[in-house]
Order: C-alpha cells, then sequence, then structure tokens
C-alpha cells in the first residue's frame, strides 16, 4: 500500500537519475536540463529541495553520493563527456535555512565519448570512482587524500568492446574488486551484454572474468546485491527481462606462462521475471540484499523477494498513476533498512515523478502498512 | 472472557440497575453468559429478576449451580469421572426440560436447552456467539466438555455453516482452521502473508522452534534456519523505525548465523542524526567487538565535525576510534592554526588530550608543544628551555614548524638569565644551520625561501644565539672553577 504525495521538482527537462544517500534521508535528481537538484527530508517528512545548479553543459546521466565516511560528495556524469565531483560547503550557520553550496572539487576529462554512468566504489577500497563510457572505455580513478577532494588521478582503464550504459561494483569486503558493466548496444550479435571484471592483486590489474551469454538484449541497469556473508554474489540485470543472476567463485585458474591468475565462477540464472511485460530499466537492491526494487516501461515498479529456501518471487507492485503515459525509468532504492525507492518517471510532460515506499512495521497490532509517497 | 467481553460488559451494566428484567439486554446478557460458561454470573443474574422465587427460575438456578466444573480435574478426579458426572448432570437436565418446567418462561427453555447441548438451540442464538468459533466452543462446552482437539472438527463445520449466510470466512479464519487442525507449517505460512508486521509470525516460529515442534524433516534446511529468516525479516523491519531500532538489534543478536553480519549492515546504514545517537550505535559495537563498524561511525561524525568547523569535536571522535590518519591531519590544521594565528583554539582538548597523544607523532608534538607554552607562561623558563630542545632533537617537529620552534626559542635567549647551556646552545645552532641550509637548497629548486620578515627573524636569532654561546661558556666555566 502506498500513497501517493506531488511535489514540483522544477526540473525543467527529463529527469535521468535519483540517488539516495548512504543513510536515506539526502536525495539527489539530475536532468537534462543540465542541473541537479539536492533534496534532504525534514523532521516533517516532506523532502525540501535545499541545492540546485548547474553542472554540466549537457544532459546529467547520473549522479551519485559517496560513503558519508568521506563526507558529503556527489559526482555526476554527462552526455557532455565529463563526469565531476562536488563536495558540499556550508553557508553561514545560524541564519534561517542554512544554504549549501556544492562546489566542484575536480572534473575528469578523459573521455572521448558521453559518460553513461558513474560510480563510487565500496567505502574499504577508499575513494575511488568508476566510470563508464559509450565508446565502451571503463575508466577507475582514484583520490589519495580524503581531505582534499580536488586531487583524483586515473589508475585504471578497461576496453570493453562494447557501448557501456551502465556499471556496479561489487561491495564484497571478502572478494577482490568486482565490476560488472552493462551494455544497451542493440546489435543482437554482440553476444552477451554484460560483463564482469576483477581486480587482480598480483598484476594489479582489471581482468575480464566472466561475460554473461544469457544475456542478450541491451541492458539499461546492473546492480550487485550487498553481500551478507554468502558465499555467492547476487547480480541483478534489468533488460527485456529482470535477471538475477548468482555468481559462485570457484577458486582460480591459474595460467602458467603469462602468469594470470583468473578466478572462475558458476553462473547460474537464479530467476528471471517479465511481470513488467516490457523494458525493465533500474533495478536496485535494499540493505541487505534481500529486497530487490525493479522499474519498467509498464509504469510499474515491482518488489521481489526470496524465501528462505532461495526462490524469489514478487512480493509488491507499485502503481503509478494510469493517467499519464510514463516510462518508469529511473529508479533507485533507498539504502536504509526499508524497501524503499524513489522513482522519477519521465512523462511527457516532464514531471518528476518520486515514488517512495517504505515498509514500517513495529510491533503494534494497528501497524501502519507499507507507505510509499508519490511526488510531482 | 478475554477476546469475548460484550457478556462482561452487559452484566456490569444490568448490575446497575434496579430492576435488570426490564431492560431489553437482560436476557440476551444470559444466553450470553451461559454460552461462555460464566455460571456464577449467570446465576447472579438470574436471582435479580423479580420471578425468582417461582419453581422454574428455582430449577434452573439450581440446576446452572450444580453444573461440574472442570477446573476441578487436576485436583483428583480423572477426566473419565468427570465425564460421568457431567452426564448425569446433563441427564437431569434434559429430565427437566423434558418434564416441562420451563414451558412458561421461553427464555428459560432456551436457557435449559443450551444446558442440554442441544443443537437446534445453538442456531436460535447464534447472534449471541458470533463468531464461528465462539459458537463452536460454546458447543464444545455443553455437547462434549471433554473432547479432544483433534476430534473438534466434527463441530467446525456445522458452526461454520451457521454463519456462513452472514459472514465469509476470512484470513485469520483460515489461520485458526489451521491452527485446529494442527497444521504448524500452514499456520506460518499464511500468518506471514497475512499480518503486516512480522510480529507475531517470529515469535510463535521462535517458540516453537524452542519447544522443539518444528519438525526438521519437512524443512530442507532444519527448523533453525526458519526461525532465523522470519526472525531476519521482522528484525529488519524493526531496523527503520526511528526509535525501535535498539529492539531490532536484541533480535538479531538471536539470530546465530546470519545475524552479526546483518546487524553490521544495519548498524552502518542507521542514519546518525546526533551525537547521543551515534554514542548508542557506538556502544553496542563496542560491546559486540564490531570495530569496523565504530571506526567508520566514528569517521562520519568527525568528518561532519571538520566540515562544521569544529575541529575539537573531531579530533575527540578521532581519538576515540584512534585514527591515526585522522588525528594527524587535525594535529597539522591545529599547527597551521597556530602559525597562522599565533594563538591556539580549543585549549582544552589539546591540554588533556593524556596518553591519548601517543596515537600520532603530530599529535604528540602537538601536546608537548603546547606544555611548551604553559612552561613558558608559568615561568618555568628552563623547563621550557629543555623541552623545546627535545622537540627539535628528537625530530617529532615538521620542519616547516622548525622556525616557528626556533623563533620561540629568541624571548628564552634574550632572557638575561640564562636558559640554555652551551652545549645546548650548539645544538640550537646546528638546527639553525640544517634549516637554512635546506631553505637554500629548496630556494634553487623550487623557489621557496624565507620571507623578509623570517631572514630578519633568523639574524637575530643566529646573533641572540652567538651572544648565549659565550655567555653560557663563562658561565659554565665559572662554575668549574669554583
Amino acid at each position: 500500500m502506498f500513497v501517493t504525495k506531488q511535489i514540483e521538482s522544477e526540473h525543467k527537462d527529463l529527469i535521468h537519475d535519483v540517488s539516495f544517500d548512504f543513510y536515506g534521508k539526502r536525495m539527489a535528481s539530475c536532468s537534462s536540463d543540465q542541473s541537479v537538484k539536492v533534496w534532504d527530508l525534514g523532521e516533517d517528512g516532506e523532502w525540501k529541495c535545499t541545492a540546485t545548479w548547474k553542472t554540466h553543459s549537457g544532459s546529467v546521466f547520473r549522479v551519485t553520493w559517496a560513503h558519508p565516511e568521506f563526507g558529503q560528495v556527489l559526482a555526476t556524469c554527462s552526455f557532455d563527456r565529463q563526469a565531476a565531483v562536488w563536495e558540499e560547503s556550508f553557508g553561514d550557520v545560524g541564519r534561517e535555512g542554512v544554504k549549501s553550496n556544492w562546489i566542484k572539487k575536480s572534473i575528469l576529462v578523459d573521455s572521448r565519448t558521453a559518460v553513461t554512468d558513474v560510480k563510487f566504489a565500496p567505502k574499504h577500497l577508499g575513494l575511488q570512482l568508476a566510470i563508464c563510457c559509450s565508446d565502451g572505455m571503463v575508466r577507475i580513478y582514484e583520490c589519495p587524500d580524503v581531505m582534499n577532494i580536488s586531487q583524483w588521478s586515473l589508475q585504471h582503464d578497461i576496453q570493453t568492446k562494447f557501448k557501456c550504459s551502465c556499471l556496479s561494483w561489487n561491495s564484497s569486503r571478502m572478494h577482490p574488486p568486482m565490476i560488472a558493466v552493462g551494455s544497451d548496444d542493440n546489435n543482437p550479435s554482440g553476444g552477451g551484454k554484460c560483463q564482469v571484471f576483477e581486480y587482480n592483486d598480483s598484476t594489479r590489474k582489471w581482468t575480464k572474468v566472466e561475460t554473461i551469454v544469457a544475456v542478450t538484449d541491451p541492458v539499461h541497469d546492473v546492480a550487485f546485491a550487498p553481500n551478507l556473508g554468502r558465499s555467492y554474489h547476487l547480480l541483478a540485470i534489468a533488460s527485456k527481462e529482470l535477471k538475477i543472476i548468482s555468481l559462485t567463485p570457484l577458486g582460480r585458474d591459474s595460467v602458467i606462462g603469462n602468469q594470470s591468475v583468473v578466478s572462475r565462477f558458476e553462473m547460474k540464472q537464479v530467476a528471471s521475471f517479465t511481470d513488467h511485460e516490457s523494458p525493465v530499466w533500474r533495478v536496485s537492491w535494499n540493505v541487505t540484499g534481500t529486497v530487490l526494487s525493479s522499474s519498467g516501461d509498464d509504469g510499474c515498479v515491482r518488489l521481489w523477494k526470496a524465501n528462505y529456501l532461495g526462490r524469489w518471487k514478487g512480493i509488491s507492485i507499485l502503481k503509478g498513476d494510469a493517467s499519464q503515459t510514463r516510462q518508469d525509468r529511473n529508479f533507485s532504492a533507498n539504502p536504509s533498512q526499508n524497501p524503499a525507492g524513489a522513482v522519477s518517471q519521465q512523462s511527457n510532460e516532464e514531471l518528476v515523478r518520486m515514488n517512495i515506499k517504505r515498509n514500517s512495521g513495529w510491533p503494534s497490532f494497528n501497524t501502519k502498512k507499507d507507505q510509499g509517497k508519490t511526488y510531482y | 472472557k478475554l477476546h469475548f467481553i460484550t457478556a462482561g460488559r452487559l452484566f456490569d451494566d444490568l448490575m446497575k440497575e434496579e430492576q435488570p428484567e426490564s431492560k431489553t439486554t437482560y436476557w440476551d446478557t444470559i444466553f450470553r453468559l451461559v454460552l461462555q460458561g460464566q455460571i456464577e454470573k449467570a446465576c447472579r443474574l438470574l436471582s435479580l429478576h423479580s420471578a425468582r422465587q417461582t419453581d422454574d427460575f428455582q430449577t434452573l438456578i439450581n440446576l446452572l449451580k450444580r453444573m461440574p466444573q472442570l477446573s476441578n480435574v487436576y485436583k483428583g478426579s480423572s477426566v473419565a469421572e468427570f465425564d460421568m458426572k457431567w452426564r448425569h448432570w446433563r441427564d437431569e437436565c434434559q429430565r427437566n426440560y423434558e418434564e416441562q418446567k420451563f414451558s412458561i418462561n421461553p427464555n428459560l427453555e432456551t436457557v435449559v436447552r443450551i444446558l442440554c447441548g442441544e443443537d437446534a438451540v445453538f442456531s436460535e442464538v447464534k447472534d449471541c456467539c458470533d463468531p464461528w468459533y465462539h459458537m463452536l466452543i460454546s458447543k464444545a462446552l455443553y455437547q462434549d466438555p471433554t473432547v479432544k482437539a483433534c476430534d473438534l472438527h466434527y463441530y467446525i463445520q456445522g458452526c461454520q455453516d451457521a454463519y456462513r449466510s452472514t459472514t465469509r470466512l476470512g484470513e485469520l479464519d483460515s489461520i485458526l482452521l489451521s491452527a485446529l487442525e494442527s497444521d504448524v507449517y500452514q499456520v506460518i505460512k499464511d500468518s506471514r502473508t497475512v499480518f503486516s508486521n512480522g510480529w507475531f509470525v517470529a515469535h510463535l516460529t521462535d517458540l516453537l522452534h524452542h519447544c522443539g515442534q518444528l519438525d526438521s524433516h519437512r524443512l530442507q534446511f532444519g527448523s533453525d534456519l526458519q526461525r532465523e529468516f522470519l526472525l531476519l525479516e521482522y528484525a529488519g523491519s524493526l531496523m527503520s523505525h526511528h526509535s525501535l531500532w535498539i529492539v531490532g538489534v536484541s533480535y538479531l543478536d538471536h539470530c546465530a548465523e546470519f545475524g552479526r553480519k546483518y546487524l553490521e549492515l544495519y548498524l552502518d546504514h542507521i542514519p546518525l542524526d546526533s551525537e547521543k545517537k551515534a554514542n548508542k550505535i557506538l556502544k553496542i559495537c563496542e560491546d559486540r567487538n564490531m570495530t569496523e563498524q565504530a571506526k567508520s561511525i566514528c569517521k562520519v561524525m568527525g568528518m561532519r565535525c571538520i566540515r562544521n568547523k569544529r575541529l575539537g569535536a573531531a579530533l575527540t571522535w578521532f581519538l576515540r576510534s584512534k585514527d591515526v590518519g585522522f588525528a594527524t591531519v587535525l594535529a597539522e590544521k591545529y599547527l597551521l592554526e597556530y602559525s597562522e594565528s599565533g594563538e591556539f583554539t580549543n585549549l582544552d582538548l589539546i591540554d588533556y588530550l593524556g596518553p591519548s597523544m601517543l596515537l600520532s607523532n603530530r599529535l604528540t608534538f602537538l601536546g608537548k608543544y603546547r606544555e611548551f607554552h604553559k612552561l613558558y607562561s608559568e615561568g618555568e623558563y628552563h623547563a621550557a628551555g629543555d623541552l623545546l630542545l627535545a622537540l627539535l632533537q628528537a625530530r617529532l617537529a615538521p620542519k616547516q614548524f622548525w622556525i616557528t620552534l626556533l623563533i620561540d626559542a629568541l624571548p628564552l635567549l634574550e632572557k638575561t638569565e640564562l636558559i640554555f647551556s652551551s652545549q645546548q646552545t650548539r645544538e640550537l645552532m646546528k638546527c639553525l644551520e640544517e634549516l637554512t641550509t635546506e631553505y637554500k637548497l629548496g630556494k634553487k629548486r623550487d623557489g621557496l625561501g624565507f620571507t623578509e620578515a623570517r631572514k630578519d627573524q633568523l639574524d637575530v636569532l643566529k646573533l641572540a644565539l652567538s651572544r648565549n654561546l659565550p655567555k653560557a661558556i663563562l658561565q659554565e666555566g665559572t662554575v668549574n672553577l669554583l
């Protein structure tokens, strides 16, 4: 059950991405109008826009938050072939409504084509981020000094040989760093549209460990589930259908000669859902990796959960307002404990619609059932 | 009695009346009370009736009082004995009814019919024992009080039929059905989907698990895993609540397999709204040896303080998590502040650093340097001088700070009283030399050098040092002579 509410986002163009911060109390949205807006959840439960500024000279495709250990830091990437890192600085405290300013700390200009995704690495890897571009390059940058985030240096670049559309870091600490990259290339003969890369400590290089051949349709989003002591990784892929793939590390192959040690994985398709009956655009996991949410062109956000035997099935459907044609494109799950998500939907009227669903159950029999809010 | 309180309420209302029988609810209440087996109250109500002295009333009251109660069964008499007694009693009710003693008052007749356990009468009074499980119990009470749980299902259908026209079977009803049939798994499964929060199902499964009632053959992964799964689910729903998350923590503590991992992750994600909350979470982490999370929380809080320019508070956080890197960074910030403004902020913090000073070299230096200032202001010049030299010699100070230190030595040198011995003076001169040479070299490389003001200061220092040296030698020599 969810409750809808409308709030004007005042973005002047299509919204491409919405992202919650680590605690789920702040939100950032970015749009084709080249600006980014930051929203804060107030004491009254209302989202207020506390900052809006022009970030790039082209449509901003993605916005993402860094872990709060590094402060209040955002990264954006755009059609103008650049990615930028922003940090919040506080205005005068003591005045009503502390306005915050976001300062551009660094621009990453190495790409020759539009940058389609930017994601920060898990915090145990330090302050790093990865960007992927439509020419197939994935670049990883690092900032060695957390107190001065203007200095970013390119650490690695990976040639993926396909047009990248999305990437996701594996947040597991127990395994070497891993990234999944998806492609929205329409060409069906191009092979598997999702590749997994792993960082090899001994060669200090990122190498491709798997291509997920089961996925041959254009991939719009990939997301690793947070790994909670499981021996396998779960990867959700949003393409024509929603797929969940499990990757179990099988130990390492060593190839004598060029002395490379490659991890091998057993890949299994754990679930595949066509409930959206239309392209699935975004996928997002909750904090514990137990609930997956997906959004699709049918205007719905669906939640999926596994029972204790590991079988996945849908548990909930959040329908939008059926009166407008829309495509549920952008979705990011609130990383807090509740399965909550913000969905921004592009519709013809260029409104932002953000749908936040919260599962709050505490021990009283007059429970407030799942609440969700839709913002216009 | 606990669930169906209408009867009790009505009874209380009636007891307040002078003439209860005039109320329309009078007989209704009596029926309800009898159906619930609350004989004593029913008797009392009947005794208030004006016609109570009549034969039929008296007979009824007698019968009611003599109804055998099951509560005595544990005191000695066995179930069979009770059964016999009850049958006797029921036969007597039957006899009385057939003798038409109650034909005058149809209400009394109804009561007796209930006592006899006649089927038809229950449909007549079904409004008084809504819903179906109430009727189930009432029927069982008067038709077969010693009925076993497994035989209950004979009665269920009849009761449900009686209500079928008026109400639909809800989800709660189907769960109850499964419970009556002792189908544990069905109960668990349905409860999970029906009830919006997992409290009931989590606790139920937990209890069943501890009683050993959950047969682990039926579940592939053992009953413990299912219990844990449900507990995790419930705890997860609690963690999102702004104050109940602590309760969630204790639930997670009882999940042997995944609890700790889940807890670590959840603790990370709890918004640190206030220092108090952060401290609470830290305590939880420390109790469970979750050093990783504790460090992370301290880092986040520390960063927040730095952004708000509260260096002192930030330092406290980093000291707490023993974060060497950040402590160093902050110490340097302090030193920078000093060299720029000539003053220290947060003096209290630095003064009372204590053993945590040793966390990082910079921090130690900061603490000692502050000590130097204190000694100086207290007039302990010798001690101050010794400390200053020790700082330089131990190379605790960063090179950039040497100038400041040496300049600090200036007032000590200019005192009429001799502070530095010749040995110490030579040390100072050596340091100065080292510094200037390095800077001269540096100048060639990157154009950095001393500012004019600095150069002048250094010249004065050189002068002071060279004046001190002979003074020192003289004094030492003099002493020796003596």
